[in-house]
């Protein structure tokens, strides 16, 4: 099917064009026979009509001889043959109107004008042939390269959706292995204890597969999210690990891509309190400012361990999510001062939607 | 009786060991340590046969632990990290288990601790220490042990270190501390771009170098910035300057 049928306002546009050829037909017979305007007018106006359509043919030619992945002597040996025929039957058809139409005047007559000019209406047909081919190689071509273009943002958002969801955050095995070992020995010494780090535990692992299940969350369930990793680490850490949140409580609603969090809590215990005898506090600040949500960790550090050089994964894929998510719009700042250690995450406030 | 500690910073982890050795009547818990000074400590005192040994723990980790106890002493590592098993038996430990464990599992660390024990092998210390550091990098602090004592010492504070037959003596913010190890094997773990070896006995921070004395004819002295004076080697001289 072509294009253009079946779109009746472009058909519409596309057969009005075909004012101007038609105009330029009469001028045509004028010009090469005595013919008066009218009786020319009379004639090459259905001829324009019927030409309109015979170049809407030539489409299916040009879709099935692509440029370029066509022998060279077959293409143009199709095209001739195709332009001969057209233009043919063209003149065949031109000829029974030229007998069929009203006689206009008493001294000239139809046929003996299309007669006479019969050679020049060939030629003409073989140019509109030609012109409507031209044309419509032109449009393949157009399409093509939209559909290319098409294409490359598919593919292109595809990659990114690939990236995001590499950099989402792993549960670090070892955290596993080690929950399961406090499990195993609360079981000997306090069921009630064990049996609640089973559903501390299960609880974590259920959200944090729900939530990765989606490309934003609400701030507050990724909040709770991390409460709930802290919970499972305070039974195998007791007193060292402390935690304190200060949450504006707006910025709760605002959406989050989920997990975001997780990696920052894991590196504040393992990195941090881990290291520390006495252990100390994570402190969790959440707050509004302009139109940015404002996360801050911050975390006690051993001051006799030197900071490891560069970032580790965890930041660095926490990093480059937020620049794919929110491009320039998001910042990641990271600073160390003798005993502590804070990130602080910042970016726009997006409308939920 | 085979007398045990347990080192591990998370209570649990030690209670579960503690509870499945109530199974093992030869064996007798002497002390619990939840970091590595309190390992340290507590071999040092209680002469203890059997160490199980958590590695990732704060101030010291596992193999830290075992360099500064330097004695005859049965290891048994307890972790959740199987990346560390290679080093493990690099340093000649009698097992290696994996949290979460079974009573099984450690029945059976406890029979190679037993035979281990009877035979009398030895902890070969040199290896230990070389053991305790990953490959390719340097220390960024040496541990000296004093008793049961233990001291961190940045490699930014060491001034000077100065040979003394089997010992080192590392001088940083004007204490003393001896070691033992030699001068050759420390010399290994710092970083040659900051510590240059200046004379068979010396190795000198170069950070601390005020400046280089003629002393009389091919003999030169360092003076650093905190007064010392210190023989340089010809050979040492020209590699100075080239650093410098």
């Amino acid at each position: 099917m072509h294009p253009l049928l079946g779109r009746g306002a472009w058909l519409g546009i596309y057969v009005a064009g075909w004012l101007l050829p038609g105009l330029l037909l009469t001028g045509l017979l004028v010009l090469s026979s005595d013919a008066t305007w009218a009786i020319a007018a009379a004639l090459s106006m259905p001829l324009a009509l019927l030409q309109a359509f015979l170049c809407l043919a030539a489409w299916y030619l040009c879709r099935a001889l692509p440029i370029g992945g066509t022998d060279l002597r077959r293409f143009a040996g199709t095209h001739a043959a195709a332009a001969i025929a057209s233009s043919a039957l063209w003149l065949a058809a031109g000829r029974v109107w030229a007998h069929a139409m009203p006689d206009l005047s008493d001294e000239i007559h139809a046929p003996d004008v299309f007669t006479k000019t019969t050679p020049a209406l060939f030629a003409v047909g073989i140019l509109f042939y030609l012109l409507g081919a031209a044309g419509h190689y032109v449009y393949i071509a157009i399409e093509a390269s939209r559909a290319a273009e098409s294409r490359a943002m598919d593919l292109k958002l595809l990659a990114r959706e690939a990236e995001l969801r590499a950099l989402r955050a792993q549960i670090d095995p070892h955290f596993l292995f080690n929950s399961l070992n406090s499990i195993s020995s609360l079981a000997g010494s306090d069921a009630g204890a064990a049996r609640r780090m089973c559903v501390l535990l299960a609880d974590f692992l259920r959200t944090s597969l729900r939530l990765g299940k989606h490309d934003v969350v609400r701030l507050d369930e990724e909040l709770r999210l991390a409460a709930g990793y802290l919970a499972v680490e305070q039974i195998r850490f007791g007193a060292r690990l402390k935690v304190e949140q200060d949450i504006e409580e707006r910025a709760r609603a605002c959406p989050v891509p989920p997990l975001l969090l997780q990696p920052l809590v894991e590196n504040a215990v393992t990195h941090g309190i881990s290291h520390l005898v006495d252990g100390g506090v994570i402190r969790v600040e959440v707050r509004i400012e302009r139109d940015d949500v404002v996360i801050t960790l911050t975390n006690p550090v051993d001051p006799d361990r030197a900071a490891s050089a560069g970032e580790g994964v965890g930041l660095s894929n926490v990093r480059r999510r937020l620049t794919t998510i929110y491009g320039p719009g998001a910042k990641l700042a990271v600073a160390r001062d003798a005993a502590t250690f804070r990130v602080e995450l910042s970016f726009p406030v997006a409308t939920e939607g | 009786m085979i007398r045990a500690i347990i080192v591990d910073d998370e209570a649990p982890s030690r209670q579960l060991v503690r509870e499945y050795l109530g199974a093992h009547a030869d064996v007798q818990v002497v002390a619990e340590c939840g970091d590595g000074f309190e390992a340290v400590k507590a071999a040092t005192e209680l002469a203890p046969d059997l160490i199980f040994l958590d590695i990732r723990m704060p101030k010291l980790d596992g193999f830290e632990v075992l360099e500064l106890i330097g004695r005859k002493l049965a290891v048994v590592f307890v972790t959740a990290y199987d990346e560390h098993a290679v080093r493990a038996f690099e340093v000649h430990a009698v097992d290696y288990l994996l949290k979460p464990f079974t009573p099984e599992r450690l029945a059976e660390a406890m029979e190679r601790a037993r035979r281990r024990l009877d035979s009398g092998d030895d902890l070969p210390i040199a290896a230990l220490a070389a053991a305790a550091r990953p490959q390719g990098a340097f220390s960024d602090r040496v541990l000296v042990r004093d008793g049961p004592r233990v001291s961190v010492i940045p490699v930014g504070k060491i001034d000077f270190v100065e040979a003394q037959d089997d010992y080192v003596s590392i001088r940083a913010e004007g204490k003393s501390h001896l070691k033992q190890q030699t001068l050759a094997e420390l010399e290994t773990t710092l970083d040659p771009a900051r510590f240059v070896r200046i004379h068979r006995s010396y190795i000198l921070n170069i950070e601390r170098l005020a400046k280089i004395e003629l002393y009389a004819k091919d003999s030169r002295i360092a003076i650093l910035t905190e007064g010392s004076k210190l023989p340089v080697s010809r050979a040492a001289y020209a590699k100075l300057k080239l650093l410098l």
